[in-house]
């Protein structure tokens, strides 16, 4: 197998865009929380990228992408990047080297426990935090993405789609921080007292950032510099734009008034559902996707509010329904037109498609609900979930990382 | 023309014409809070 140097130097790019987008994450739910946690907030993001990408190299690449056991989850014959070098994989990406492909996974891993991170935002304890991310990517995110991706993975080879993440990053996120928000509760005071941004410019800011970022997300996961890496591009950008503008007319039907905020948040609304179906769907597809985004994750979050799980930053309302009705939509919308190695979906004729989405979503949603649950129940037994009431009340920037984030400004 | 494309019409023309009938502006508008840092003279009587 011979490495392109066009398909190389676009995957490593790709690699870095994506790295990018966990301190862009960082600052997205940075801004949302009360001044007094903006710190560890950010710190969160931060320090999963520093965890995972040792993490992946010592076990997690070999047991997502190493060679199948059971159909369930790679063996340990690739741990410590044992046997990845520069040749190149010809079951992943034949032309480019083995470590590329690594790498530009590496940072999918990192992302998708950030994520979570948004539900039990102003309230954990960082030591249970850092115990539940090493757990949570060893046995709910490695597993579900052989299962995707692996070669010999159930769900690869039942024909599921995901193009670059919507059952393995979002599905497994958004689902794990519903259970997360359940069973840490809601933080002191919610309901009575006001939970609003403390700056919502960084949140705009780190929704323009992830944006940006997620063009390598996408269009990186073609894995060559081409024609489905240029679809990948141009459906992303769109359904975001898409989702952006239908939020923002649902809130301002809603509530009235646009909402900046508001438009940011359907923005990734849209990144998330687009992410599965971005390299098998055109750009009319890519604009059903956007708008079915922006109205789905907006009443999800009305539902929320209503049933009162305090999920912060509404991690599940983006990340879990937005990539549930990606990874369904993929199963509508999906045509060899596109993407001739895939399959057409229910507009072009294959129902069957249609089921196994739907198949993919269910076995993403359960493992999610089942390995999250259990972690959490085992990291309580180890180290509190939660930090103490008067910890919670003083923020967490000063009372489990000693520093305030703006010197000389009361933290609340 | 395909299903897909219709129906990218049709969500398109919703979103657009949602604009049409959407309020121009805030129905309750508060009214400005100004807050003056600037310090008022003192008498100091010797």
């Amino acid at each position: 197998m011979k490495i392109d140097a066009g398909d190389t130097a676009w995957v490593l790019a790709c690699a870095a865009l994506v790295m990018l987008m966990t301190p862009a994450l960082g600052f997205f739910y940075g801004g949302l929380v009360r001044r007094k946690n903006v710190l560890s907030t950010i710190m969160h993001s931060f320090f999963i990228l520093c965890l995972i990408s040792v993490q992946w190299v010592l076990w997690g690449y070999s047991l997502a992408f190493g060679p199948d056991k059971f159909h369930l989850i790679g063996g340990l014959e690739w741990v410590g990047l044992n046997n990845v070098g520069f040749t190149p994989n010809a079951g992943y990406a034949p032309t480019i080297p083995h470590q590329a492909f690594m790498l530009f996974q590496m940072m999918f891993a990192v992302i998708t426990p950030a994520l979570i991170s948004g539900a039990f935002a102003e309230r954990q304890r960082f030591k249970a935090f850092v115990l539940f991310s090493l757990l949570w990517a060893t046995f709910v995110y490695d597993p579900i993405a052989h299962w995707v991706w692996g070669a010999g993975g159930w769900l690869h080879n039942l024909g599921a789609l995901d193009f670059a993440g919507g059952t393995v990053v979002h599905i497994s996120s958004g689902v794990s921080a519903l259970v997360a928000a359940l069973v840490l509760g809601r933080r002191l005071g919610f309901g009575k007292q006001s939970f609003a941004p403390h700056d919502s410019t960084m949140t705009v800011l780190g929704a323009a950032l992830l944006w940006f970022g997620w063009f390598g997300f996408n269009a990186g996961s073609a894995l060559s510099a081409g024609a489905l890496a240029t679809n990948a591009f141009v459906v992303t950008n769109t359904a975001a734009a898409m989702a952006a503008l239908t939020w923002m007319t649902v809130s301002w039907w809603h509530k009235r008034q646009p909402s900046v905020l508001g438009a940011a948040a359907g923005a990734v609304a849209g990144l998330v559902a687009i992410t599965p179906a971005s390299g098998f769907v055109n750009v009319m597809g890519a604009i059903v996707i956007g708008f079915g985004a922006g109205v789905v994750c907006y009443l999800a979050i009305q539902l929320r509010e209503r049933i009162r799980v305090d999920d912060a930053l509404d991690v599940w309302a983006v990340h879990g329904i937005g990539g549930t009705w990606g990874a369904l939509a993929t199963g509508l919308f999906a045509t060899v037109a596109i993407n001739s190695g895939a399959a057409n979906g229910l507009f072009y004729g294959n129902p069957k498609q249609a089921l196994i989405q739907l198949v993919a979503v269910g076995a993403s949603w359960g493992w999610s609900i089942i390995g999250t649950f259990v972690i959490l129940k085992v990291v309580n037994l180890i180290v509190p979930l939660r930090v103490g009431e008067e910890e919670e009340v003083l923020g967490l920037d000063l009372s489990q990382h000693g520093e305030p984030a703006y010197a000389g400004i009361h933290p609340n | 023309m395909d299903p897909t494309t219709v129906l990218a019409l049709i969500c398109s023309g919703l979103v657009f014409a949602g604009w049409l009938v959407l309020p121009h502006a805030p129905t309750t508008v508060k009214p400005a809070v100004v807050v003056s840092e600037e310090r008022q003279p003192v008498s100091v009587s010797a």
